[in-house]
């Protein structure tokens, strides 16, 4: 996953911007203590969305304590405090996605990031061991997914739809399989299914300009007909997915976080998508 | 069932009026319009029906009685069994979407009508597929341009497109930065004129 699963901090309520914050320590205290403390680093806005909407989904966060930011002693800051497994699934989400991105990497880039992608790719392997290790489930739907991805890219002009198509079920998967009932879970798997769609999207609207430049493969290229804007296409694109996944959130009855949760759906994610296609639109102008 | 006035999410304490609003908001979120050929059609006319039920028992309790609002369910299945692919019909609605689109690829090419390319972007759209759905929704709406329900299917996936859907309002970030900064600077200069006035004074 990419980072644009963002908050809009300007509209959170203080009291909700330090919830946020006290999710996003807790969940880097508990990767350092689960895994190592490099792995600090790859902790990313997504899964501090996901390890959010796992403490809301099973109502588990019990409350904050006031500790000290582990990377830097000085500094005190809250932690929230959760009984259930959010931290843990998060944290190995978190390595897992690491880890196939890195082998994602070894394939795509050139020589430089290749050779470095290599040297770090035994730490990260033995990391991903330890998190599958736990949840097994979860490894298997990203190794799914990156094997999904390789065979729709690589076959007869693959449309957006399949391109987008395993990160949208990989996501489906994993939140659905944290479902109490069977509505639940279409509700999640639906959610899953466009969040992560759009997710994929985004990111390939965000890596256009770079694809066509080096000849990679992106789902938006050669796909516009007629005379529509590639920026207007791809906006209804994104709004589309964006829209559905609104929708079957709705559907669920989030009581905590459910500010912060709105926030992102409602602001934050589409702040995320506004920043991609507006930056689109200079690059298409420059041009 | 649960509390009502947990389902509506007010407090028992709330005003007739507070209740109602609670209510219409809620009726809001969960109208059929929102999830029309939508998978999770059926989820939200439950939740739908919940909030009814706990409207009229808030009213019976509060000794009203009043009419409730209910908006009846399913009154958006206009199918009609005299349409040429009606058990593909039964099987999208009973969400067997790969036997319906087994029917459908099945289908010689001179019996692809408009109601065919409907269907098959309706599977299109319940499995995720939203870009091809929409190509084969407008193209159901090209060869039909009178038929209602292929036109609300497109209608409902435009609006989805255009972001006129769930509360999204779609803003440049630039420009609302620049209006922002407009607006306090306009404050700013207002409010030096205002104390050189007092000093004045």
């Amino acid at each position: 996953m990419f980072g644009y699963l963002q908050i809009q901090k300007s509209e959170l309520l203080v009291r909700e911007a330090e919830a946020y914050k006290a999710v996003y320590c807790g969940l880097c205290r508990q990767m350092g203590k689960d895994y190592s403390v490099f792995t600090r680093f790859t902790l990313s806005y997504d899964c501090t969305f996901y390890a959010m909407l796992l403490m809301s989904l099973n109502r588990s966060c019990k409350g904050f304590r006031d500790g000290r930011c582990t990377c830097n002693p000085l500094k005190k800051c809250k932690f929230a405090t959760d009984e259930g497994d959010a931290y843990s699934k998060a944290a190995a989400f978190s390595m897992i996605s690491a880890y196939y991105k890195i082998i994602d990497d070894i394939q795509d880039s050139k020589f430089f990031k290749k050779l470095l992608c290599r040297i770090i790719k035994p730490f990260f392997s033995h990391q991903r061991k330890k998190a599958a290790k736990k949840y097994p489930d979860m490894d298997k739907a990203v190794a799914d997914m990156m094997k999904m991805q390789y065979d729709a890219e690589h076959s007869d002009k693959p449309s957006v739809d399949m391109s987008a198509h395993p990160t949208a079920l990989m996501l489906a998967t994993v939140l659905a399989a944290e479902a109490h009932d069977e509505i639940q879970k279409r509700v999640l798997y639906e959610f899953g299914y466009h969040l992560g769609r759009w997710i994929y999207l985004v990111d390939a609207a965000d890596d256009i300009k770079k694809d066509i430049e080096s000849n990679g493969f992106n789902p938006f290229v050669n796909k516009i007909t007629g005379e529509v804007k590639l920026v207007d296409f791809i906006t209804a694109v994104l709004n589309q997915s964006l829209a559905r996944a609104y929708d079957a959130y709705n559907l669920m009855n989030f009581t905590d976080f459910k500010g912060i949760l709105d926030n992102m759906m409602l602001l934050g994610f589409p702040a995320s998508q506004n920043r991609v296609t507006s930056k689109l639109d200079t690059e298409v102008n420059n041009e | 069932m649960n509390n009502p006035y947990e389902v509506l999410g007010v407090s028992e304490t709330a005003t007739d009026e507070e209740v109602k609003a609670a209510y219409r908001k809620l009726a809001k979120k969960y109208h059929p319009d929102n999830y029309t050929d939508s998978p999770l059609a059926d989820v939200a006319e439950q939740k739908m029906k919940e909030i009814n039920e706990a409207y009229d028992m808030i009213n019976q309790m509060r000794q009203k009685g009043k009419g409730t609002g209910s908006t009846g369910s399913s009154s958006y299945n206009a199918n009609s069994s005299s349409s040429q692919f009606y058990n593909v019909r039964i099987y999208i609605q009973r969400g067997l979407l790969d036997q319906a689109d087994q029917i459908l690829e099945n289908t010689a090419q001179s019996m692809r009508t408009a109601e065919w390319h409907y269907l098959k972007g309706m599977i299109a759209y319940r499995r995720g597929w939203s870009e091809q759905a929409f190509s084969y929704f407008t193209t159901a709406c090209n060869m039909d341009p009178n038929n209602t329900e292929y036109r609300a299917a497109l209608n409902n996936m435009q609006n989805q497109r255009a972001y006129n859907y769930g509360g999204y309002t779609q803003t440049n970030p630039n420009a609302t930065g620049t209006s922002f900064c407009d607006v306090c600077a306009g404050m700013m200069c207002a409010n030096c004129l205002c104390d050189c006035c007092r000093m004045g004074c």
